[in-house]
């Protein structure tokens, strides 16, 4: 009945503990939230309500809960999260519980050691946001994060009265800006190694290119418009139509799917890539986000292998870039394209049989509509170019159409996807029309297959980058021509010449936010957007795409002949030892540096004493003029005449700030004749 | 045998005369690059540890952000250290004079902490073997002095050195331990432990040629003034003449207790009953305090030292001290 009541007193009036504390849940809320897109729902409510519920107790003083009460509940998180992903293993279900294991370890902080686990839980946990995106937000947010926690742990060392957030978050950020150099020169200097041990592959999430294509995905791409590669050229960019960058090549289909083909001939029976290039070269710098698959999406046509660090690329025999793996990270390669370029077998060979395979019993009327152009007597003979334009006229005067919502095909019967398309409906995009071109080409004894890949630019450059985004991948299709080899026909372009000409991307049906956003003013929204993707981009080629290569470059450009990573490691040893060193060397200037003025004192003084004049440490140098005149009478009198001139210049009017040299020089000679000839009057100094 | 042993024993004079000369007794400590040592905490293990996981989780999923923030935290770490062994190096410490106290109380102490330069945070000072482990802490303004106390439990009469203090910071990161051995030069006398219940007073007793009758009470009649006298209790001085004698430029007035009527009392070691050496000067403690309380004139006798009969602060701060410095 009775329960606290909860009121907020504001920051300022909280009591230190309940403040530190807040302060410290808002933090690893901070930290937590982004990871709750790509986490299954109770671990957010789990979350959330253990936070709040903590906040509560800090707010109302009362005491934390029982031990047992908690590990049930992370006994039920660990159940939940097997639950979640059949697993406890690998990326996901890691991050979830240690999501978990932090919101519960806030229950317990009991003791400075339990503090030290939250915070350094909490540096972990903002590693695993990279593991999603290392986007310039998620960077900038991470940072407060870092400077959050920091601010924590410096706050939990100051323990005398109550320092303010903003006094300790400036000292945390000190921190951390004096340890910014050793950031930068750490990560430049430190070697990057390989992976050590295989890394689970489902770090690879979200949208791109696919080894698959089914009636759809394409589509799902075309709602996407994160940025697939950049690209650079030396010279004019080509124009936007020209503009294909190969992707997967998808040769084999089994009524529903393509994927790529598994050959059924032996080796020499097959079709090699065999390219040919002609005409002057395109020279380009291609930035290339993380793939799904292992190709790498080259312009076409790029023969030389691209050379990438720490990733083998092969050439397949179907004109593909493949690598071992999907690369999970950013690449950056320099390659060299062709616009007039001719591969593939010249001449028939049996291993072109692969490519007018056709699934039994699927798309019956398309194929009996393609056997009835066959006995068309005008085509009686007709090569696959001839054959081609047909199919594209047909396209062009049969009131097909273009659209990114065509509905789904094959709904009744899966195996009538194409007839329904080819021949009732009429409507789709690029991923059909290429289907439906190669399986009716396939029809006519000509082999086919779909080629899938990013088609178009960014009309516009950016800082000098052309940008690909997701939403320009493109499916067409290729046939093989007798004497000359594959030739590429984009049925596309038949019905929907923008899409290729103008290279204008795929639009979806704009989202509600998008539509309101847009309404506001599209110049200005583009301006904005294309500063943004500027800054993303410095972001990405100074920051994400630093790699072995980059480091191997410096090295390089600073004189390294022939740079391996034991330079690297040399370098970064030497630089640190000559920061030890100057540390040192500074440590050691501190100790023996005091103020000049003590310094001379000191000399005078140890001068006076070998004279058997005693002085103590803090007398002016004016006393001990007056010892020397009480001890050494007349014949002392020019060096206390000296000390009398070295006590007006540091105390005397427009007092100097150094002592002058001249002068303890001066009194040096003078003591030490005085030494020498003990009682004479120096020459010199003259008799008054 | 007999030559490893002096050869240790060699050694180990040796060592302690470095460690002496390194560290000499001082009231006013200045910390510097040599006095201040400085290792990583159990949590500065436990932040490498981190370190290394990020790194290997940077290394394996081919972070550069991860090794970003990696970098971000070892600097800071770095960082931390040298502001850790700063937030010590340049203070000055200074042990204000220290009161004495009775045997089994704890002995008060009052160390001024004065940075010349910056501000210095969660700086600590504690009694380097007492069983409390907890610091009491401060922070330094920049420029400026802070004071902190410190207590600690006497355990036996005399003059004792004040213990060795240790100065402690763990600012800003709490990953590095700085910490400075403080040897203040300054004694405390210790009285001994006052007996407890207190046996009741010897009685009072007539002395040879004193015109004092001895009374249970006195009559609280005021009788005379003369010039107040250091040493004279506060309580005897006459208030209302000093008033009005100051007002005139004289001085404070004490009431002349020698032509007053009090109790005074001879505390006799030789009355104490039959206890040791330490229970007897216990008693003779709680004694003088008991007397003192009565506002009674009193006397010390001990073998071979006595003191005559007097009262007031200075007179109880002389019997107290003898008492604790007493050896037979």
């Amino acid at each position: 009945m009775n329960a606290p009541r909860l009121h907020w007193p504001g920051w300022a009036h909280l009591p230190r503990e309940t403040r530190d504390t807040l302060f410290l849940l808002v933090v690893i809320g901070w930290t937590v939230l982004p990871h709750l897109w790509h986490l299954p729902p109770w671990c957010a409510v789990l979350t959330g309500i253990v936070l709040l519920w903590r906040a509560r107790l800090a707010l109302i003083g009362a005491a934390l809960p029982g031990r047992w009460l908690l590990i049930g509940v992370l006994m039920m998180a660990a159940g939940l999260t097997f639950w979640s992903y059949r697993s406890l293993l690998g990326k996901e279900p890691g991050v979830t519980m240690a999501i978990a294991l932090m919101a519960l370890k806030t229950m317990e902080l009991r003791a400075r050691r339990d503090a030290f686990v939250v915070f350094f839980l909490g540096f972990f946990l903002i590693l695993t946001q990279f593991l999603y995106s290392q986007s310039l937000l998620i960077a900038a947010a991470m940072l407060v994060s870092t400077w959050g926690l920091l601010t924590s742990l410096v706050l939990a060392h100051m323990p005398a009265g109550m320092p303010s957030l903003r006094q300790a978050a400036g000292l945390a950020g000190k921190t951390a800006l004096l340890g910014a150099p050793l950031m930068v020169l750490l990560f430049i200097l430190f070697p990057r190694i390989g992976p050590l041990w295989g890394v689970p592959q489902d770090g690879l999430s979200g949208t791109g290119l696919s080894n698959v294509m089914s009636m759809g995905t394409v589509a799902a791409l075309a709602q996407d418009d994160s940025i697939a590669l950049r690209i650079r050229f030396e010279g004019p960019p080509p124009a936007p139509q020209d503009v294909y960058f190969r992707g997967p090549v998808l040769g084999h289909f089994d009524g529903r799917d393509w994927t790529p083909l598994k050959p059924s001939f032996p080796e020499p029976l097959r079709p090699g890539a065999e390219l040919r290039v002609e005409g002057t070269p395109l020279r380009y710098e291609m930035t290339l986000e993380p793939m799904r698959v292992s190709v790498i999406p080259m312009l076409e046509a790029s023969p030389a292998t691209p050379a990438i660090d720490g990733v083998r690329v092969a050439l397949r025999d179907d004109l593909q870039w493949v690598t071992e793996r999907p690369l999970s990270e950013r690449i950056r390669f320099n390659g060299v394209a062709y616009k007039r370029f001719r591969h593939g077998p010249q001449q028939p060979m049996i291993g072109l049989q692969d490519y007018i395979d056709l699934p039994p019993g699927h798309n019956p009327r398309t194929l009996a509509w393609a056997a009835e152009l066959r006995r068309d007597p005008r085509y009686a003979g007709a090569d696959g170019a001839t054959l081609a334009q047909v199919l594209m006229n047909h396209i062009r005067s049969e009131g097909y159409g273009y659209t990114l919502t065509p509905g789904l095909y094959g709904e009744t019967d899966s195996r009538t996807a194409i007839d329904e398309f080819w021949l009732d409906r009429k409507l789709g995009f690029c991923e059909h029309y290429a289907a439906a071109f190669v399986v009716v080409m396939r029809a006519l004894d000509v082999p086919a297959r779909v080629v899938t890949g990013y088609q178009g630019l960014d009309p516009t450059p950016v800082d000098g980058y052309r940008i690909v985004r997701q939403s320009y991948a493109h499916a067409w299709a290729e046939y093989w021509q007798a004497g000359v080899g594959w030739v590429r026909a984009d049925p596309t372009s038949a019905v929907a010449p923008d899409r290729v000409l103008r290279s204008r991307p795929l639009v979806a049906p704009p989202g509600l936010m998008a539509g309101a956003l847009n309404s506001v003013n599209p110049e200005i929204l583009a301006s904005l957007r294309d500063g943004w993707e500027a800054m993303n981009n410095r972001w990405n080629q100074w920051v994400l795409s630093y790699s072995r290569g980059s480091q191997f470059d410096l090295l390089q450009r600073i004189g390294f002949s022939a740079p391996g990573w034991e330079d690297l490691a040399m370098l970064l040893i030497g630089a640190f030892g000559v920061l030890t060193l100057a540390g040192a060397a500074w440590a050691w200037w501190d100790r023996h540096h005091t103020d000049p003025w003590v310094r001379q004192l000191d000399r005078l003084r140890a001068e006076l004493e070998r004279m058997d004049i005693r002085a103590a440490a803090h007398e002016p140098p004016r006393t001990l003029a007056q010892r020397v005149r009480g001890q050494l009478g007349e014949s002392g009198e020019p060096l206390a005449a000296v000390l009398d001139r070295i006590d007006e210049q540091r105390y005397g009017r427009g007092g100097a700030t150094h002592p002058e040299k001249r002068l303890t020089r001066d009194f040096l000679t003078l003591a030490d004749r005085l030494r020498r000839h003990p009682g004479n009057t120096p020459t010199g100094s003259g008799t008054r | 045998m007999t030559r490893t042993a002096r050869t240790r024993g060699r050694l180990r004079r040796r060592i302690d005369a470095w460690w002496q000369a390194r560290s000499p007794r001082t009231d006013s400590l200045l910390l510097t690059q040599r006095n201040v040592y400085i290792l990583p905490t159990r949590a500065g293990l436990m932040f490498c540890f981190t370190l290394i996981v990020l790194l290997i989780a940077s290394i394996n999923y081919q972070l550069n952000l991860g090794y970003l923030l990696t970098f971000l935290l070892t600097g800071s770490g770095i960082v931390s250290m040298h502001m850790t062994h700063g937030a010590l190096r340049g203070l000055t410490l200074h042990l204000r004079p220290v009161s004495a106290v009775f045997a089994g109380d704890t002995a008060r102490l009052e160390a001024v902490l004065s940075s010349p330069d910056t501000a210095r945070y969660g700086v600590g000072l504690r009694v380097q073997d007492s069983d409390a482990t907890t610091l009491s802490y401060t922070d330094v303004p920049a420029g400026g002095q802070a004071l902190l106390h410190l207590g600690f439990i006497t355990t036996r009469r005399g003059q004792q050195a004040v213990p060795t203090l240790n100065a402690e910071t763990r600012f800003p990161l709490g990953l590095f331990r700085a910490w400075a051995v403080w040897r203040p030069a300054m004694t405390l006398t210790v009285y001994p432990q006052p007996e407890h219940p207190t046996s009741p007073l010897p009685p009072a007793r007539f002395v040879p040629g004193g015109q004092v009758h001895a009374r249970a009470t006195h009559s609280g009649e005021f009788e005379g003034v003369r010039g107040y006298r250091r040493g004279d209790p506060l309580k005897s001085v006459a208030w209302r003449q000093s008033a009005k004698a100051m007002a005139g430029g004289g001085e404070l007035v004490s009431r002349d207790s020698s032509t007053r009527n009090q109790p005074q009392l001879w505390l006799d070691w030789q009355s104490c009953g039959n206890g040791g050496p330490e229970g007897r000067l216990s008693r003779l403690t709680a004694w003088i305090i008991e007397a003192e309380r009565r506002d009674a004139a009193w006397g010390l006798s001990l073998p071979g030292r006595e003191i005559s009969i007097g009262q007031g602060d200075a007179h109880r701060r002389l019997g107290l001290e003898t008492l604790a410095l007493w050896s037979s």
